[in-house]
């Protein structure tokens, strides 16, 4: 069964709006927007809020493959991706004009952009869903995505959480990610009912909301944790709340205690997963009765799913149904898509006697700034195209703060700082920016990565 | 004495912004600089200048600069 069946199946499903109280019924949903009956890209710049989900459920229920993309992505990147893929269908509300398209009144509520000329762009039919793999960055390379990906993944999940038919469930965590799109998935299909918004834990509409509506769960990334914490969430009683979970990088070491403490306390679950967009959500999760006892372990795999360890380098291998087809970095490499069962992650492991999984490092040069994945070859990349084709050296220090080094005396922090805030919003309080002289290289004249790291403890 | 002048500069410097375009009416998520990450160093950033504890219900009340600057005025700080 399609994802979008099984999500009308749950015929109870109803969404909330937050701005206006007003609540939809799934089945309302149904075909809803007028879309054209044909195949082709949909670009869909969500915000988490009711429309959004509406527009993303439609295109689930086309012919269409669709790109989730954040809608508050840097213009340039919003014009540049458009520029690459060519989409059909755009939705995105920040914008009243686009080039090369006309406005479409499709409901009463939403506009779509829709292109001027339709061109012939084969895609491969089992591409349902492009993700990005940075939500930021504006990188054309996106994750291949099959209905089936979607579908064996939820399921997968739906094992282990205690999702009923009962929950209420804030989209706290924005669906661009494939861990806010696989707590949107799990629980459209089995839960009652999806709270769509777009605040964050730090406003005070979202607690209004979080009493109003008594969620029965909250997800978060670390940093959500940090900030759960700050406000005093974990002093206090939640009546409603059932199970929390957890993604996107490791808890720091004190986080975890206090998660402890307050599981046991609470009597509320805690579920720590491990995942990849490029699994469509998650490979591993720790049971919360395991906790208490091996609360650094991303866990076991999740049912159907198999991790195997690469000889040699111990590089974690992740082996199921819900792998992707490949990467696309263009039209051309949506022609394919690559059945595969197998997922190097980039990330080194080691296993226990008892066969739980633990993250010791990483071979990929991607670090984890406030649940977001970060490429640090591409804020080379960044920098270099936006400042004048200076040389700069990134590397990651602890998944706390961005360094970069630069070669060229002349140039000031103030300028790297700009560029850095404006293209990929990072705060200057997690770059730490230096000058070095020259390069250190290996023997083999590549930058040797491990000697500035070196230099920075 | 406490400016405004000064309270500004604090926020500009958490928030990652120039000077000039902050307002009583500027609010959170209203800019991508005052983001959820940005608006705890803020809350810290206040809390060392003024020597000041912000609890909870503050921190989720200082939506604009306007009720940030009622918050402190709770805890007797005026601006002038």
């Amino acid at each position: 069964m399609r994802l979008y069946d099984l999500i009308q199946q749950n015929k109870n499903l109803r969404f909330i709006d937050t701005v206006s109280g007003k609540s939809s019924m799934v089945t309302e949903f149904h075909k809803s927007i007028a879309i054209e009956n044909s195949q082709g890209l949909g670009f869909v710049y969500s915000d988490n809020q009711i429309d959004s989900i509406e527009v993303f459920l439609n295109f689930l229920e086309s012919n269409f493959t669709i790109s989730l993309l954040n809608a508050q992505l840097n213009i340039q990147f919003k014009q540049s991706l458009e520029d690459i893929y060519r989409p059909y269908y755009i939705y995105d509300t920040s914008r009243t004009e686009i080039e090369g398209y006309k406005k479409c009144s499709v409901s009463e509520s939403i506009t779509l952009f829709k292109r001027k000329t339709k061109q012939e762009n084969p895609i491969n039919k089992d591409i349902k869903l492009l993700l990005s793999t940075s939500g930021t960055t504006g990188n054309p390379k996106f994750v291949k995505l099959s209905d089936n990906n979607l579908v064996k993944n939820a399921m997968s999940i739906l094992d282990y959480l205690p999702i009923t038919s009962h929950d209420i469930v804030p989209l706290n965590i924005p669906i661009t990610y494939v861990y806010g799109l696989s707590i949107f998935t799990t629980n459209c299909i089995k839960s009652n009912t999806i709270v769509c918004t777009n605040k964050d834990v730090l406003q005070k509409d979202f607690w209004e909301d979080f009493k109003i509506y008594k969620f029965s769960t909250l997800s978060g990334v670390p940093y959500v944790y940090e900030m759960l914490n700050r406000i005093g969430f974990f002093k206090k009683e939640h009546e409603f709340l059932r199970y929390m979970t957890q993604a996107g990088g490791k808890l720091s070491e004190k986080l975890i205690s206090i998660m402890i403490a307050y599981s046991k306390t609470h009597n509320i679950p805690f579920f720590t997963q491990y995942g990849q967009t490029e699994a469509a959500g998650r490979m591993a999760f720790l049971h919360p009765n395991d906790l208490l006892t091996r609360e650094y372990s991303i866990g076991k795999p999740i049912k159907g799913g198999e991790f195997e360890l690469k000889e040699g380098t111990n590089e974690l291998i992740y082996y199921g149904e819900n792998v992707f087809g490949g990467y696309a970095k263009g039209l051309d490499d949506l022609v394919t898509f690559n059945k595969s069962n197998k997922l190097f992650t980039g990330d080194i492991a080691k296993k226990d006697a008892d066969g739980y999984y633990y993250i010791v490092g990483r071979i990929k040069r991607i670090m984890k700034l406030f649940g977001t994945r970060i490429n640090l070859d591409e804020v080379e990349l960044i920098l270099k195209n936006n400042l004048d084709g200076n040389t700069f050296i990134c590397t990651c220090i602890e998944d706390k703060y961005l360094s970069i080094n630069y070669l060229n005396k002349e140039l000031t922090d103030n300028s790297i700082k700009k560029v850095l805030r404006e293209k990929l919003n990072l705060h200057s309080s997690s770059l730490v920016i230096k000058y070095i002289e020259n390069i250190p290289l290996t023997t083999n004249g590549k930058v040797d990565y491990k000697a500035i790291t070196k230099n920075e403890d | 004495m406490n400016t405004t002048e000064q309270l500004y500069k604090v926020i500009a410097k958490a928030l990652d912004i120039s000077t000039e375009i902050i307002t009583d009416q500027l609010e959170y998520q209203s800019i991508v600089e005052w983001d959820s990450m940005s608006h705890l160093i803020l809350v810290e950033a206040l809390e060392t200048t003024y020597n000041i504890e912000i609890e909870t219900e503050d921190i989720l009340e200082m939506s604009t600069v306007a009720k940030l600057k009622d918050v402190l005025k709770k805890k007797n700080i005026e601006m002038i």
